[in-house]
Order: structure tokens, then C-alpha cells, then sequence
């Protein structure tokens, strides 16, 4: 019996992913042909046995609600417990639109004031990894922390001008915390993942928004590092990471998880990840299919050419179609003779017969949702 | 305070259906697995919630474990309702007389108590061994339009295989005047489907009849229908010609799995107005490696492709190594068949390791079976029409 919960905070609505995000909040994100990005994030809460997992919205938040229905998948639709749906309301409490996660946290401390589990997983969901958050709880009580921050020390996280960076001592501590600079001067990239008490969260809530510090990372948990004010610690997460805030990176994380050594350390037998189902017919493959190096989801029927790609549920390649290094979201449809190479084409784009849509690897192509090509 | 339903479905999933060999050693027919992601009973179940039935008593008794794990809540089919659902109903011992089910009839007749709880006015009767789409609600309208005590669900047979079926003989208003048996010269086509819409007024006093009489097998077939046929009941045919197909043998049943690589498909499985649903067990996308050819085939969640797979099914979560060759082959959940191996015309069941060089079925002949979790020693081989059990 777990004594974690799950708070996910799905505010971030990634302007740099243009046209994949206009529409719906990161977390939503279509993600390794059958998964939306938070599903990662929820089912490794759920593998570690918390069975209270809320979840904060903010912005284009339809297609989450759409998705998560009533936590079934994940089975987190109990009696008592289960997924909370905390979208933006405005009472005098709550203010509606929030100026960072301390704000949004303040705004439904109701929530969190009603949930009875002792200590709560903070996320946010704009990077994909796959987290054993009973490592990351022993290892917080073993060390007596105040909050235990998340990091990895996978290159793909760093970033120039963005992201949060950690110095960590040999005994685990965090000693210094760098915000969004132009070169980072640690290796480790803090994930955006934190464990603390949950009773410590409310108060910190409480006090920093009182003292209109709205932004967890850079005011509150700058200061406290800085001045010694609480103990803070870093956890080590091995597995590989993605940071979801470019269409390059989106690209580039698809890309690498059509190789099954990393793809393994994400999706692990031990820890399913699970989605929401659409019941779809496994995929037909006709006579003339070739597919190499891909990865498939169910519901297809593929009679032309893939390679190195990712092909969502419903998709269909056509007689002669070639599809290549590109990503194809549900219900795509690809028809006879046309090219497809170095794309990411969103939900329920069709491209005509004969049609080419090419683009280097070193700059990915999105293709709106619903476009005819 | 149960509410009160039009219709309660009770399904038929007893048998043992020993006609599968090695495939049932270790479970019931309807627990088999088929197409890929399916097993048998997913389309009874999904019929009967695409009808509009959300009551479902699934009548088990022989090695019931897999199948009452499959079941489980019903969520899959979201059968998982308050006021109905999915009731798995195994026979059980009430004292003086508790027994095993004898028949089909005796099955139905063990559990009058639990129909009457939603004192239904109709009563569906479903077997667990069919592949088809159907809906019973437009069954059932023509149960009711006829003001029929019983409906049956016939379909036409090729006339050579009529001696297989139980045969219904129609008048011109389509009620059935009489009912043959497995007959030697058959005066018409029309099959039993095994599937009965009942006025459970009717049948609750048929069925407690029947058992009265100790001379009866307590089957619907050989007892039920003819003795309301003799009584002047009135029985009508509903005729059903989609897709249908008997999984009762080793042969059927690859045969109907087969039947989903033929364009166009026989039974449509993309149908998002009749989807079929199954258990989902969180396996990731397929993965198709550079080595891999795929061709005519059925891939689903989970596989891994790094052979030649040609004119076959693979299931949720089977490992085809590189250099293995599947062909005209079922290859069931979690099977995994090493570099090498030579797999055609075969079923090879849940979980099964083929090693490396190892040679399973031939190109011509029978249907070769490796059992669930059997491993075949690399360097062996299983021949055509062989079935290899633990």
C-alpha cells in the first residue's frame, strides 16, 4: 500500500509546437503511435500503487478530458479515490488562470486538503521518461528531505535559455539551482517532478502565493535552496528523457523510440503504460506492404511502403504510397502514389494520390489536424 | 431492488469443446484465443452490448479460471453497469440436489432463480463457440412482431452439410413446423445457430417440464423445441445469412481466422457503428525491424517482427525472431518463435517457445497444434495434423 498520491499539472500549452499544440495542451499530446504524453506520467504513478492522482488544467484541455474519460484505463476509477479532474474555475479561491504551479496548486488546495495520503508526486507533463516513483519515495524518507526533486543527466533535457539545471553534492543534496540560462553549468536537468509531504506542500502553497511568489521553481525553490531554508535533495531518473517543447523534439523523441533498446526502457513489461482504448482491428498488411524499422499501432491497413517510422491507430497506406522517417497520427490516410518523408502529419490528414511532401530530418514538417494535402 | 429487464441474455460457455484438442486442455472454448487480440466469447459479448443487452449470464463448468479472468467486470464490454452486467455462473451445490449441468436445457433450468431476479419477458440463449456479428435487438423486435413463444436464428447451409445441423422446416409465414436433427435427407437448408429468442414465460415452465421427466437429455435441441413444437407453441425462424462461422474444430477454427486475410473481409472488424471489444493488456505499438517481411498478415499490440511472417495472424505480444518463418499460420498471445524456426500451416498456442531450426506443420496436410506453453526443442519438429500438449 502506497502513500503517494499524484498532482500533474498540465498548464504549459507549448507555443514552439505550433500547430500540434494549438489545439491541445501538451500532456494531450499524440505520442509512439498509440499513447497521449501523459499517459506516461500517470500510468508510472500508477505502477508505484497511487490511487489518487489529480490533475490541473489550464488551457486547451478538451482532448485531455476526452481522453482521460473517467480514469478506467488507468484504473483509477474508485469509489473514493481516483483521477480528479481540477480544470480552472473562478471562486474567490480560485482564480481561474494561473500565474505558475504555486498559483494553480493555492487555487485547488481543496483538493489537497481532502486527499489523505502523506506524501504527493508534483509533476508537470512536457517530457516523456518513464519515473519508479517508489525508488524516488524510499529515497525521500531515507534522506529526511523536505522535497526531492527529480533529474536526469540525459543530454536531450539541456537546453539553452530554458529549463531548470541542478548542482548535486555527494550526499544527494541539491547546493544550487540555475534558471533558464543561456549555458547551463550542470549537467543535471531538473525534470520538473518533485516529492514532498503533503501537509508541506499546502503550507508552502499557502505562504509563498501570500507573499505573491506564484512560480514554484524559480522563487520559491530557488530561495529555499539558496538560503538553507528547507532540505532539498535530487533523485536520480535513469531512464531516458525527452523535453516535448519543440517540433524538432517531438521529431527527434519519435525517431528514437523506433529503436528498441530505448523504446524498451520506456514501455517496460514491468511497467505498462496504458491509453485509452478504441477497440480497432489488429493491422492488416496486404501483399504488397513493405515496412521496415516501424512502429504500429492497431486499426491499420497498410498496403505501400513504411520505413522508420510511426504509424498511429486507423491509419491507412495506400498501394504504391511510400511513407518515410515520418510520423502519421490516427486515421491518416495516405493514398496510391503518394510520398510521404520527414513529416509529422496530425489526426485525420489525408494526402491525395501522387502528392510529395518532403522535408529534411534537421527540420520536421507538421501537417495541421484535418488537412487535406 | 433488482429493475426489471426486457431481456436477459444467458450464455452457453460450459463445453469443453474437446474437438480442440490441445488448444482446450487448459481452458474453456470460449476463453480460445482468435483474430490477433480477440478470444471466442468477445463476440457474443460485444453483440450482445451493441444490441442494447446489458444483462449477460455466462454460464461456465468446464476449466472456467482463464475464462472467469477474461470476464471479470465486464468493463471491456462495458458490461460493467449497476443495475445488470456480466454474471459469470457456474453450477453450484444447493444441499440435497446440487449437480453439474447436464444439458444445455439443465444449464438454463439451474439458474431460474437467477433470471427471474430481473423478471425479464424475454430470455436470449447464446452458445460461446461462433464467430459473427449480430444484432439480437433486431431479433428480438421479430420475436415480438410474430408474438412468437420461441425464435430461432437459422441460417442456409450448403445442402451437403445439413446432416451436420439441426434443420428447420418452415411453413410459408416462417414458423417452424418441424425440427430435424442431424437429418440423413434433409427437407430444407435452414441451420440452427444455437441462438433462441424465448418468451421466458414459456420457457421457465418448459424448462421446470422438462426436468420432471428423467427420460430427457435436457437439451434445447433434442428436448426443448420439439416438445413445444408437439404442444402447438409457436416458433419462428429468423434468418441470418452475414458472416458465421462454427470454431468447434482445429480446422474451423483456423479456417475462420484465415478468413480474416481474405479482401474484402467477410466479417468487419473496423466497423466503429459494431466494434468488437476485448481485454486490453497495456502491450505497446508492433514493431517491424529492417530483417522483417510482413506480408498478408495480422499484426497487433505487442508483436515484435524481426522474420518473414506471410498469410498469417499474430497475437498480442508474439516475437518472431529473426530468420523464423511464419506461413498460413495462428500464432496465439506471448508465443515466441526463435531464429530459424519454420512455422506453416500450425496453430501454436498462448505462450509457446518455438527454438531455433525448429520445423512446425508442413505446407499441405492437417493443421499442426503446439499447446499453451509447450516448448519445442530447438532442432524439432511437429508434423502436419500433430498436436504437441505440456
Amino acid at each position: 500500500m502506497s502513500d503517494l498520491m499524484g498532482l500533474i499539472y498540465t498548464g504549459d500549452n507549448g507555443e514552439r509546437l505550433g500547430e500540434l499544440t494549438s489545439l491541445r495542451a501538451v500532456a494531450a499530446l499524440p505520442v509512439l503511435a498509440r499513447y497521449r504524453v501523459i499517459d506516461f506520467v500517470l500510468s508510472s504513478l500508477v505502477s508505484s500503487g497511487a490511487k489518487n492522482v489529480g490533475i490541473i488544467m489550464q488551457k486547451n484541455y478538451h482532448s485531455l478530458i476526452d481522453h482521460l474519460g473517467s480514469g478506467k484505463e488507468w484504473d483509477l476509477h474508485g469509489k473514493h479515490q481516483g483521477l480528479v479532474i481540477l480544470p480552472p474555475y473562478q471562486t474567490p479561491d480560485n482564480i481561474g488562470v494561473y500565474s505558475g504551479l504555486m498559483d494553480a496548486i493555492r487555487s485547488n488546495m481543496v483538493f489537497l486538503r481532502r486527499s489523505r495520503e502523506r506524501y504527493v508526486v508534483v509533476t508537470d507533463s512536457g517530457m516523456l521518461y518513464s519515473a519508479n516513483y517508489d525508488d524516488m519515495l524510499a529515497q525521500h524518507i531515507r534522506t529526511g528531505a523536505d522535497i526531492t526533486l527529480m533529474y536526469s543527466t540525459d543530454h536531450n533535457l539541456l537546453r539553452s535559455g530554458s529549463g531548470h539545471y541542478i548542482r548535486v553534492d555527494e550526499e544527494g543534496r541539491v547546493c544550487e539551482l540555475e534558471n533558464q540560462p543561456m549555458v547551463p553549468s550542470f549537467e543535471n536537468t531538473y525534470m520538473e517532478a518533485f516529492l514532498i509531504r503533503r501537509e508541506l506542500l499546502i503550507e508552502l502553497a499557502d505562504r509563498a502565493v501570500s507573499r505573491a511568489q506564484y512560480h514554484f521553481t524559480r522563487e520559491l525553490l530557488q530561495h529555499a535552496i539558496a538560503d538553507h531554508d528547507l532540505s532539498v535533495y535530487g533523485w536520480k531518473n535513469d531512464s531516458p528523457a525527452w523535453r516535448l517543447d519543440t517540433v524538432q523534439a517531438y521529431y527527434d523523441c519519435s525517431m528514437a523510440l523506433t529503436k528498441p533498446e530505448i523504446r524498451r526502457q520506456i514501455l517496460r513489461a514491468d511497467r505498462p503504460v496504458w491509453t485509452k482504448m478504441r477497440d480497432e482491428m489488429p493491422t492488416r498488411y496486404t501483399a504488397d506492404a513493405k515496412v521496415k524499422d516501424s512502429l504500429l499501432a492497431d486499426g491499420c491497413i497498410i498496403e505501400g511502403t513504411v520505413e522508420n517510422s510511426i504509424i498511429f491507430r486507423g491509419v491507412r497506406v495506400m498501394k504504391g504510397a511510400v511513407v518515410k522517417n515520418a510520423v502519421i497520427m490516427q486515421d491518416g490516410y495516405i493514398m496510391p502514389g503518394a510520398h510521404v518523408e520527414g513529416c509529422i502529419l496530425d489526426k485525420q490528414v489525408t494526402v491525395r494520390d501522387g502528392s510529395t511532401l518532403c522535408a529534411p530530418a534537421s527540420y520536421p514538417m507538421v501537417v495541421a489536424k484535418g488537412t487535406t494535402v | 431492488m433488482i429493475r426489471k429487464k426486457q431481456c436477459v441474455a444467458m450464455l452457453l460457455a460450459g463445453g469443453q469443446g474437446s474437438r480442440l484438442g490441445v488448444l482446450t486442455q487448459h481452458m474453456a472454448k470460449p476463453a480460445v484465443p482468435f483474430g490477433g487480440k480477440y478470444r471466442i466469447i468477445d463476440f457474443p459479448l460485444s453483440n450482445c452490448a451493441n444490441s442494447g443487452i446489458d444483462t449477460v449470464g455466462v454460464l461456465t463448468q468446464y476449466r472456467p479460471l482463464e475464462l472467469n479472468a477474461y470476464i471479470g467486470s465486464g468493463a471491456p464490454w462495458d458490461l460493467d453497469v449497476s443495475q445488470g452486467g456480466v454474471y459469470v455462473l457456474p453450477p453450484y451445490h444447493t444441499g440435497a440436489t446440487g449437480e453439474w449441468y447436464k444439458g444445455t436445457a439443465n444449464a438454463i433450468y439451474q439458474n431460474l432463480s437467477f433470471i427471474q431476479q430481473f423478471d425479464p419477458e424475454y430470455v436470449l440463449i447464446l452458445s460461446g463457440d461462433h464467430i459473427y456479428k449480430m444484432d439480437y435487438a433486431a431479433m428480438l423486435r421479430h420475436h415480438i412482431e410474430h408474438k412468437a413463444d420461441a425464435t430461432i436464428a437459422v441460417r442456409q447451409v450448403p445442402w451437403e452439410e445439413t446432416h451436420r445441423f439441426g434443420i428447420m422446416n418452415t411453413n410459408e409465414q416462417g414458423n417452424i413446423i418441424e425440427f430435424e436433427e442431424k437429418p440423413k435427407h434433409a427437407k430444407s437448408n435452414n441451420a440452427s445457430m444455437g441462438v433462441y429468442v424465448f418468451t421466458w414465460s414459456k420457457l421457465r415452465d418448459y424448462l421446470t417440464r422438462d426436468d420432471q421427466n428423467p427420460e430427457s437429455s435436457n437439451d434445447f435441441g433434442k428436448n426443448i423445441i420439439p416438445m413445444m413444437l408437439n404442444e402447438g407453441c409457436t416458433l419462428t425462424a429468423y434468418s441470418f445469412n452475414d458472416y458465421w462461422k462454427d470454431v468447434g474444430t482445429i480446422y474451423s477454427l483456423w479456417e475462420a481466422n484465415m478468413d480474416l486475410l481474405t479482401t474484402p473481409l467477410p466479417i468487419d472488424l473496423h466497423d466503429k457503428k459494431w466494434r468488437i471489444c476485448a481485454r486490453n493488456f497495456g502491450a505497446g505499438p508492433q514493431f517491424v525491424a529492417d530483417t522483417a517481411d510482413v506480408t498478408d498478415s495480422l499484426v497487433t499490440e505487442g508483436c515484435e517482427v524481426y522474420g518473414t511472417v506471410k498469410h498469417s495472424i499474430l497475437s498480442t505480444g508474439v516475437v518472431v525472431e529473426a530468420g523464423a518463418q511464419v506461413i498460413d499460420s495462428v500464432i496465439m498471445p506471448g508465443a515466441v518463435i526463435r531464429r530459424g524456426a519454420i512455422i506453416r500451416r500450425a496453430i501454436v498456442a498462448e505462450n509457446a517457445v518455438i527454438e531455433p531450426g525448429t520445423s512446425v506443420g508442413e505446407a499441405e496436410g492437417d493443421i499442426a497444434v503446439v499447446g499453451q506453453n509447450v516448448i519445442v526443442p530447438a532442432g524439432g519438429s511437429v508434423a502436419a495434423g500433430a498436436q504437441l500438449d505440456v
